[in-house]
């Protein structure tokens, strides 16, 4: 049986004798734009880090195009997928041009110099996340929105054709959030590169995602189109949720009201 | 109760091992006989009497000196890795003597400890300045390694000054790590009574100690000032710790070791952990270097070594104890 | 344009601690109880005769050279440990390391063991590291980079104290001299030294250079490491064993000398003016050896007629430092 994608069999995980989740064999479709959703401890962090191989499944399997991606070679890996974990630390006094070089690594041989090439995809990754005209800054003086921005930057140098983000938007105000999340956006549409996030905020992961993955306190809720997921019977199961679904006025899809 | 009992037969093992083992074995009754039907012509009476006597008290006031020393800093800071020697107390009291000693020729015993006393309250006002224990901001981390480096600063230093002098390496290290070897040529009296002045005045302000262990606005409330008794502690620490290493030299681990058993024998009462922490860091000082002069006899090995030995081990289970956010 | 700036900038940065590292050489070999002109060292370096050349050959040229190897070495070492815990107090000489391999070499000597010196002083300080690892272990929580380093300041508490303990079974001359050689000493280095630690550090040089480009994911953290295609739990420890093995060259030839590998990474990285691990090892390296070498002159020259150890000489420039770092961290009111 051949796959395309990103796909888990019967995937179960936990920490040491807690399961977390338990077999879940979910297709995440590709060249799509994907949210994770659900309650705080869900295991939807967990989840998206089982994807990027970051932790080892209990049982079952994550495959990369039919690949076990236990079995694919750490930097090949790092070629195909990137992850950018929650709330990342930065060296201190590193500039953003400086951080951004650094989601070059996986393609340079060990002692090959900086290429053309290499400098060309920095340079448009920058121009992608509108920071090129602070590339020289310290990450420390820059704003809050700034600074995930530069962390973005690092992972589309990585020009992966699978990203995935653990919630992108914390700590930022509601303008940067909307300005991070169409900036994936933008790069799923121009690049086809298939973006999966953790998120918090429903409705904005409704707005900006063609397919959603909802976790409730027993395990998976419902995955598929914004509008399949999101009814007021899959709200009180994942969230115990009292909330009215109906149209957005301004993108038609749906808008969570609780009551 | 039964720790008290311990604790007291410990300690009377603790003097008599003292008194009795070394390269001329003494046996009990030599013991008694020494004091109470003292025979000049007995060699072994002689040894007892000029020899280990002194290095008995010496043992006492050094070990009862650091073990209080120990209970009242920890107590104030509040950070169970808080020692005299360890934050570089002692080596101040170690570098003022030597430095005294190069600025006016030699010392007389005298001197020797009013100079201690100085060099102590300096290293113990800048270690808690740099510490940050003053503005309430130091954390266990911070104020070790400020004692590390001033440590690191006084016996570098020290060093400097006595190798340069020609001494002997005796002389050398014993202002470098502590030891009661020559026990009889320290300002002994002197020295016990600047200890149970300093004792005095940390029973004094116990209760005080305890009220700002609170917190310094519920301490208010209760009726201290935490500057007063803040300075009243220093006080009483740069006397008890002073006189021990007039007596001893620089010994550390002592105020580390002792007081979270004095705090178990005296049940979280400071005045009681005061009287434990007396007994226990002078049956610890007796004991290491009873065990120093057993090690490898006809040698011995200095008490401060001995006493960092099983120090610091000690100190790396006080670290695992600390909770991860107690570390900041 | 701001890059070309800054690139000059680094330059700059570059060129004066090449400068320094130059002028402390040139101190050390033309400072001591017998002055040396510059003039007269490069008369005997050409010629290989008279004054200038027994300067370079015997009586300060392998002493400079050694001391030059060594702060090297150091300043490499600590730096990897900086760098990997994020924290300026992370070195090999705060941590114990160095203390457990000066005790390795020390328990070799009164034991009479037959292993060349460095290798005693990697068991050393591998051993060291392994026991501030398996003792900082917390079941279920994340090792905080505190708890490290106070862990390695008590091994290095129980190292010194085993040291001195073995130091008293030897016979006197021995003993003075093992004291010595513990407080970290350069005096009597010959040729074989210097062979020793550049031989050593240029193999570990190596190894390191293959290992930065892990370097520089771990500073990102585990998990963007991991995403980057780092082996994050091999990376690490290659680079923690590195490190050890680094600073332990340096313990070979000089001793378990104080605060240079805790100074140098911080000094170099200010006066070049980097960020990546790449400069800053390099940085460190360089401003490691200035250190050494200096203090390796002061000891020499500040007394007439007397030599210090070295290891004085680091400790009292160090220890202010450290005290300095700390006082900084109450004035921001964070460590």
């Amino acid at each position: 049986m051949s796959q395309t994608g990103l796909t888990t069999t019967s995937l179960t995980l936990g920490y040491r004798e807690r399961t977390v989740l338990r077999d879940l064999s979910i297709a995440v479709p590709d060249q799509r734009v994907t949210s994770i959703l659900g309650p705080n401890g869900c295991g939807k962090s967990t989840f998206l880090k089982a994807l990027a191989r970051l932790i080892a499944p209990a049982s079952g399997q994550v495959l990369l195009s039919g690949d076990d991606i236990g079995k694919i070679d750490t930097r090949a890996l790092a070629r195909r997928l990137s992850i950018l974990p929650q709330s990342p630390k930065a060296p201190d006094g590193i500039t953003v041009s400086d951080l951004v070089r650094r989601g070059r690594t996986p393609w340079r041989g060990l002692l090959a110099p900086w290429s053309e090439e290499d400098a060309r995809i920095c340079r448009q990754a920058l121009e992608q996340v509108d920071l090129s005209d602070l590339a020289d800054r310290p990450i420390d003086e820059l704003s809050g929105g700034q600074r995930q921005r530069a962390w973005i930057a690092l992972v589309l140098a990585q020009n992966t054709p699978y990203l995935l983000l653990d919630e992108p938007t914390t700590w930022l105000d509601l303008a940067h959030q909307l300005e991070v999340l169409s900036l994936l956006q933008k790069r799923n549409r121009d690049h086809g590169t298939t973006v999966v996030t953790v998120l918090h905020d429903l409705n904005l992961a409704v707005r900006f995602s063609d397919h959603l993955i909802l976790f409730g306190g027993k395990g998976l809720v419902a995955e598929g189109a914004p509008e399949v997921v999101i009814t007021p019977e899959n709200l009180q199961a994942a969230f115990g949720l009292k909330a009215l679904v109906m149209p957005d006025p301004l993108t038609g899809r749906p808008m969570i009201v609780p009551h | 109760m039964k720790a008290t009992i311990g604790l007291v037969l410990l300690f009377f093992v603790a003097i008599a091992l003292t008194l009795v083992v070394g390269v001329r074995d003494a046996g009990i009754s030599d013991l008694w006989n020494a004091f109470f039907a003292f025979d000049a012509n007995d060699p072994t009476h002689a040894v007892i009497r000029s020899v280990r006597v002194p290095r008995l008290v010496a043992g006492l006031v050094a070990g009862a000196g650091l073990g209080m020393a120990g209970t009242v800093m920890q107590a104030v800071t509040r950070n169970p890795l808080a020692d005299p020697g360890l934050l570089g107390v002692n080596a101040g009291a170690a570098f003022a003597v030597v430095v005294g000693a190069l600025l006016t020729g030699y010392s007389d015993s005298g001197m020797m400890a009013a100079l201690a006393f100085l060099g102590a309250a300096i290293a113990s006002i800048a270690v808690f300045l740099v510490g940050g224990a003053r503005s309430g901001a130091g954390s266990p981390v911070r104020l070790t390694l400020a004692g590390v480096a001033i440590n690191a600063l006084l016996l570098s230093l020290v060093s400097a000054i006595i190798l340069s002098r020609n001494e002997t390496l005796e002389i050398f290290r014993f202002w470098v790590t502590g030891s009661l070897a020559q026990a009889n040529t320290r300002p002994l009296e002197a020295m016990f009574v600047a200890l149970v002045l300093g004792a005095a005045i940390a029973a004094i302000i116990a209760p005080r100690i305890e009220a700002l262990a609170l917190g310094s606005s519920l301490a208010r409330g209760l009726g201290t000032k935490p500057g007063t008794v803040q300075l009243s502690a220093l006080l009483a620490i740069m006397l008890m710790t002073g006189a021990a290493v007039a007596v001893a030299g620089p010994i550390a681990f002592v105020g580390l070791v002792v007081p979270p058993l004095a705090r178990r024998i005296g049940r979280h009462v400071l005045r009681r952990e005061l009287v434990a922490s007396a007994v226990l860091g002078g049956s610890m000082i007796l004991l290491a270097d009873t065990a120093g002069r057993l090690v490898v006899a006809p040698a011995e090995i200095r008490v401060g070594i001995m006493t960092a030995l099983v120090g610091a081990p000690v100190f790396i289970f006080v670290v695992r104890r600390l909770k991860p956010g107690a570390l900041t | 344009m701001s890059a070309e700036g800054s690139g000059k900038r680094i330059a700059g940065g570059w060129a004066v601690l090449g400068g320094l590292l130059f002028a402390a050489v040139l101190i050390s070999l033309t400072v001591g109880q017998i002055m040396i002109t510059p003039a007269e060292l490069l008369r005997g370096l050409m010629s290989g005769t008279g004054p200038g050349s027994l300067t370079l050959r015997v009586l300060r040229g392998p002493s400079t050279l050694t001391a030059v190897g060594a702060g090297a070495v150091l300043g490499a070492s600590g730096t990897i440990f900086q760098i990997l815990l994020r924290n300026p107090l992370a070195a090999p000489d705060v941590m114990g390391f160095m203390s457990g391999a000066g005790c390795a070499v020390v328990a070799g000597v009164a034991f009479g063991l037959l292993i060349p010196l460095p290798i005693l002083a990697a068991i050393g300080g591998l051993v060291a590291a392994l026991l501030v690892a398996g003792l900082s272990f917390h079941r279920g929580a994340r090792q905080s980079p505190l708890t490290l380093i106070l862990v390695g300041i008590g091994i290095g508490f129980f190292a010194s104290a085993v040291s001195s303990f073995l130091v008293i079974r030897m016979p006197p001359q021995e003993a003075a001299d093992a004291q010595r050689w513990l407080t970290g000493s350069l005096t009597a280095r010959n040729w074989g030294h210097v062979l020793q630690v550049f031989g050593l550090g240029a193999l570990l040089s190596i190894i390191l250079a293959l290992q930065v480009r892990a370097m520089a994911l771990l500073e990102l953290g585990d998990e963007l490491a991991a995403g980057l295609g780092a082996r994050v739990g091999r990376a690490r420890y290659g680079l923690i064993c590195t490190g050890v093995l680094l600073a332990t060259v340096g313990v070979a030839v000089a001793g378990p000398v104080p605060f240079v590998a805790m100074m140098a990474g911080p000094l170099g990285m200010r006066i070049a003016g980097v960020r990546h691990p790449a400069s800053r090892l390099t940085a460190a390296a360089i401003a490691g050896a200035t250190i050494m070498v200096l203090a390796e002159v002061i000891s020499r020259s500040a007394i007439p007629g007397l030599q210090l150890p070295v290891g004085v000489m680091t400790g009292i420039m160090g220890a202010p430092y450290l005290l300095w770092l700390l006082w900084k961290e109450v004035e921001a009111g964070e460590v």
